[in-house]
């Protein structure tokens, strides 16, 4: 979303201010050009001499890098001093923003926030103008510390006195999210270490097996697992010290015992009896609860007015008379006292389920009931409610029926259970933080036993040799390539092609380049094999487009640079970005000489085909 | 009681009429059966119907509700009106706006001439290191150091010294950046502070000056290097290597590219110094930590909040009015922030111009 203000007042207003140079951040690299675009039907306001220093400035520095002389937005900067700045532009063309701001001649810098992790040049003033920024595919808050990367850039070291943040509303802004990043202190950082196939490779050239855990318990993904883990052993140390104190029973593990007991009583119970008993606590109390008992109940002292079945509770039920005249129903195992006390009721068969005339009294009753009760002391048998026959049956096979600890496990079992399962997971949990990291080296390790490039003992075979070299994304699926013999006697062209494909994980639409038949042909046979690597490395996007078009960067040596960006939709930028890359990617192959003489050689032509015009340009 | 036994039907109704349903409902329960399925209306006419001691009680809680709700309103007017000093809060912690606002009342709001005041370029001075730069150049003869400052507080300047004493010690420096397009300018930096021949340059494509005594180059490749190195293929320059410069550290966060910097710490030689130079962090020391307990040598962290520039913040209006952003003039970290009092009326303004007819 662009800034509410027009830039071109934005700019008047910083001006007048003084608070140029200024570096403006917008959302999209299409809200940067759009502001440059809105200055170009304005009449200039700059001083002469200033056109002619940045003319003569950007003359010079073309000299070096001769594509800054067509650029479009030339005319813009040289008369308005403004200028934009994304990753849409060429490398040169940024260099030369950059320049330019360093010297002071330029009065404001449209740009995305990716340039805040990027370059660095400092401005008097910054202006945000979004609170969020688009990752991947949603748009997320920024975060405290991206935000202090953007203010950053807000006065410089022996220019300024003082640095400025302007904040400038555009829709979907939040000042608390800016606020917040301006004032509190940057989030902590988390390890992203990850497992990849390479760095199995070449950790198992390097040292021996029984070595590489100890190196993988020296990153920082290790260190911070383990302070995880020691918070959790701590709680577990806590729970085995509770579960010490049940003290030592008859049977060493009578937690196990007690729970076998308990599962083989109920089975042989429910076979037997259709419909559960009450629990001893709700049966001993049940032929106190007459109406008119005084009772204790969580919502405090209640009167009880009748008890009844529940159907659908499937319990005895009570209904009680609460302060203040309430009425309400509950299981009896809500009773939690009974008192020595019954008040006169008459019953009814209908709610109030006392006659009017008593439930006025029962009201008059309740403000004379003193403020101690004497409670009424219920004896609960355990044993009573046992079905002796059952026990006498189960005693055959468990010994807990004549054990003397039996009271007290009957009582600890259930607390004592819970922690133990507590335990049990907290010892788990602890397991998996320390040994997560070697288990996803152990499986990637297998898995490339599997593919042939580690033997059983997981030494390096010859293919492993090689393919460790390889140390780039989708490095899995490259050396699949090398190894079934896809790229043998492969033009330059298409090798540079298929790589850029490999490459490319942008997905910004691109345009629909035709491609020649061969490398049509050779694109279907890596989409084949990266599904088939599917399980073990996440496919690369394989787009086409960026293929045919690096294929007519390094098949046609007469294509200027130009013509190639007229080809496609792509930004200048990407376009250059996505060759950048090929050659990081070709430059890795080319490591392979000792091997794979012939495709090394191959490669070297490609990187010599592609280096030319503007990619000669930068180092 | 007397007081609730005479409360009318009609005072009755309007007391019950200011309540939520949520506690209309809570009134009801236990005394009108299948109060849940009712609407305010109908639950407000059947608790009227209530007939007897059931609707005294009935009576007697409502009143006595609604006193506890006035004396609520009246502490909180009370608590509003005394200015209560601003703690200073823990770290991490940010305070909520409200209590922000109310514990900063006391002192009036900054003005936005106070906010301009003081622009422009300080007086040639001669540079002057600061402290801690000292002492992070110092503390690389004995330990490793992080750096963790915000941008643009000079950590240049540390890795530029640093380098300086370990080439006239005859060792190698390796200087790593993330990014290719910061190690070009870097290289361009670096060669006119040593020289050209003793800087020199390894990225993916391009290797310049490949033995100098100084290398710049990406993270990815020193990894490279230093696997190539622990396989057995030794390269020369690691033997001699003194110091080995890291700079934006912080993209050890990296969900892509993380790896490559632990992958690179964790094999580091243990002869040379490693200096981390990072951007503002939350938890330096937990870094810190972390190589002290995997490095051979102890690790020294300069954790530096303080801009070298001052920081402030002006909110611009849509029509061109400049207003402070927040109560005080300069940035503060760490003590909760409070939005200046005409930037929230003018936001507000721009929020209900926006959305007013969607929000409708």
């Amino acid at each position: 979303m662009p800034p509410a203000i027009h830039p071109v007042d934005l700019v008047q207003v910083l001006r007048h201010k003084q608070l140029t140079p200024a570096i403006v951040f917008l959302t999209s690299r299409r809200a940067c050009d759009e502001a440059i675009e809105a200055f170009e039907r304005r009449a200039p306001v700059i001083a002469p001499e200033r056109t002619e220093a940045i003319r003569t400035f950007l003359a010079d520095l073309s000299k070096q890098f001769p594509s800054i002389a067509q650029h479009p937005l030339l005319p813009t900067v040289q008369h308005f001093a403004v200028a934009a700045h994304h990753a849409g532009h060429l490398p040169s063309w940024k260099i030369a923003v950059e320049e330019l701001m360093r010297k002071g001649y330029l009065d404001a810098v449209f740009a995305t926030t990716t340039l805040a992790a990027g370059v660095d040049f400092p401005a008097r003033t910054v202006v945000i103008t979004q609170s969020s920024v688009r990752k991947t595919r949603d748009f997320t808050d920024l975060t405290i510390g991206e935000i202090q990367q953007l203010a950053g850039r807000g006065g410089r070291r022996g220019k300024d006195l003082v640095g400025f943040v302007v904040v400038t509303p555009s829709p979907y802004i939040d000042l608390d999210v800016i606020a917040k990043g301006l004032t509190g202190y940057p989030e902590p950082i988390d390890s992203q270490f990850v497992v990849s196939y390479p760095m199995v490779l070449n950790l198992l050239k390097a040292y021996p097996l029984d070595q590489i855990e100890g190196i993988l318990a020296k990153s920082f993904a290790q260190f911070q697992l383990n302070q995880r883990a020691a918070v959790h052993q701590e709680h577990l140390d806590a729970i085995h010290v509770k579960l010490a104190a049940y003290g030592t029973r008859e049977c060493a593990d009578w937690i196990t015992q007690w729970q076998l007991f308990d599962l083989a009583k109920k089975r042989t119970s429910q076979r037997r009896l259709p419909r559960q008993p009450d629990s001893p606590e709700v049966a001993a109390r049940l032929p106190f609860l007459t109406p008119g008992r005084v009772v204790k109940t969580s919502k405090g002292r209640a009167i009880v007015l009748r008890h009844y079945a529940s159907r659908g509770k499937r319990q005895p039920m009570v209904s009680l008379f609460l302060e203040k005249g309430a009425i309400i129903e509950c299981p009896v195992s809500h009773v939690s006292q009974i008192y020595d006390k019954i008040v006169d009721i008459e019953p009814a068969p209908h709610f109030p389920w006392c006659t009017p005339h008593s439930f006025e009294r029962l009201v008059e009753q309740w403000e004379h009931l003193t403020a101690r009760l004497q409670t009424l002391p219920i004896v609960i048998d355990q044993e009573a409610t046992e079905d002796q026959e059952l026990v006498n049956t189960l005693a055959e096979d468990f010994p807990c029926p004549t054990c003397p600890s039996r009271q007290a496990c009957r009582r600890d079992h259930p607390a004592a259970l819970r922690l133990r399962q507590k335990a049990q997971q907290l010892t788990k949990t602890v397991q998996a933080l320390k040994t997560g990291l070697w288990h996803r080296f152990q499986e990637r390790a297998d898995i490339l036993h599997h593919l042939g490039y580690l033997t059983p003992t997981f030494q390096l075979t010859a293919e492993g040799e090689w393919a460790r070299l390889i140390r780039i994304d989708h490095s899995l699926l490259i050396s699949e390539l090398i190894r079934m013999g896809a790229f043998d006697a492969i033009e330059p062209a298409l090798l540079a092609a298929v790589l850029a494909s490999i490459a490319h994980d942008d997905d910004r639409p691109g345009s629909y380049l035709r491609m020649s038949p061969g490398l049509a042909t050779m694109m279907h046979r890596v989409r084949a094999v990266a599904e088939s690597l599917e399980p073990y490395e996440e496919p690369p996007l394989l787009r086409s487009d960026v293929a045919a078009l690096t294929e007519r960067w390094v098949g046609m040596p007469e294509l200027t640079w130009p013509q190639l960006i007229r080809m496609t939709a792509m930004a200048e930028g990407d376009v250059y970005r996505l060759l950048a890359r090929t050659l990081e990617y070709l430059s890795q192959i080319h490591t392979l000489k000792a091997t794979h003489p012939s495709l090394a050689d191959t490669a070297k032509i490609a990187i010599a085909t592609m280096q030319r015009d503007v990619l000669k340009e930068l180092p | 009681m007397n007081e609730t036994r005479s409360l009318s039907d009609q005072d009755l109704q309007t007391m019950l009429e200011a309540l939520p349903l949520r506690r209309l409902h809570s009134l009801a329960k236990g005394r009108i059966p299948r109060h849940f399925r009712m609407g305010k209306r109908r639950l407000i006419v059947s608790l009227l119907g209530l007939q007897g001691e059931v609707r005294q009680y009935l009576a007697a809680e409502v009143t006595r509700h609604m006193a506890e709700q006035r004396t609520a309103i009246d502490a909180q007017q009370i608590s509003r009106k005394r200015s209560l000093p601003a703690p200073a809060t823990a770290r991490h912690k940010i305070k909520s706006p409200s209590t922000a606002t109310t514990a900063r009342s006391g002192t009036p709001p900054t003005t936005i001439e106070a906010v301009l005041e003081g622009i422009g370029v300080p007086p040639p001075t001669e540079f002057r290191p600061d402290p801690w730069q000292l002492e992070a150049v110092s503390c690389l003869s004995t330990s490793d150091v992080i750096v963790s400052a915000p941008t643009g507080s000079g950590k240049t300047y540390v890795a530029v010294e640093a380098a300086k004493r370990a080439i006239q010690q005859d060792q190698t420096v390796i200087y790593t950046s993330p990014l290719k397009a910061l190690s070009n300018t870097k290289y361009m930096e670096f060669s006119q502070i040593f020289g050209a021949d003793r800087v020199g340059i390894l990225t993916g494509d391009r290797r310049d000056n490949a033995q100098a005594p100084m290398l710049i180059m990406t993270t990815e490749i020193l990894r490279n290097l230093l696997y190539d190195a622990a396989s057995g293929e030794i390269d020369v320059r690691l033997n001699t290597l003194g110091l080995v410069i890291l700079d934006e550290s912080q993209y050890l966060a990296d969900p892509e590219r993380g790896v490559v910097w632990e992958e690179t710490i964790i094999f580091c030689p243990a002869q040379a110094r490693l200096l981390l130079l990072s951007a503002s962090i939350g938890n330096p020391d937990e870094i810190a930590a972390w190589l002290r307990s995997i490095r051979p040598v102890p690790c020294h962290l300069i954790h530096h909040r303080e801009r070298s520039v001052p920081l402030r913040a002006c909110y611009l209006h849509p029509n061109g009015n400049l207003t402070p952003l927040f109560r005080t003039r300069d940035l503060v970290q760490g003590r909760g922030y409070a939005f200046h009092p005409e930037t929230l009326k003018l936001f507000a303004e721009f929020e209900a111009r926006t959305f007013g007819r969607s929000k409708r």
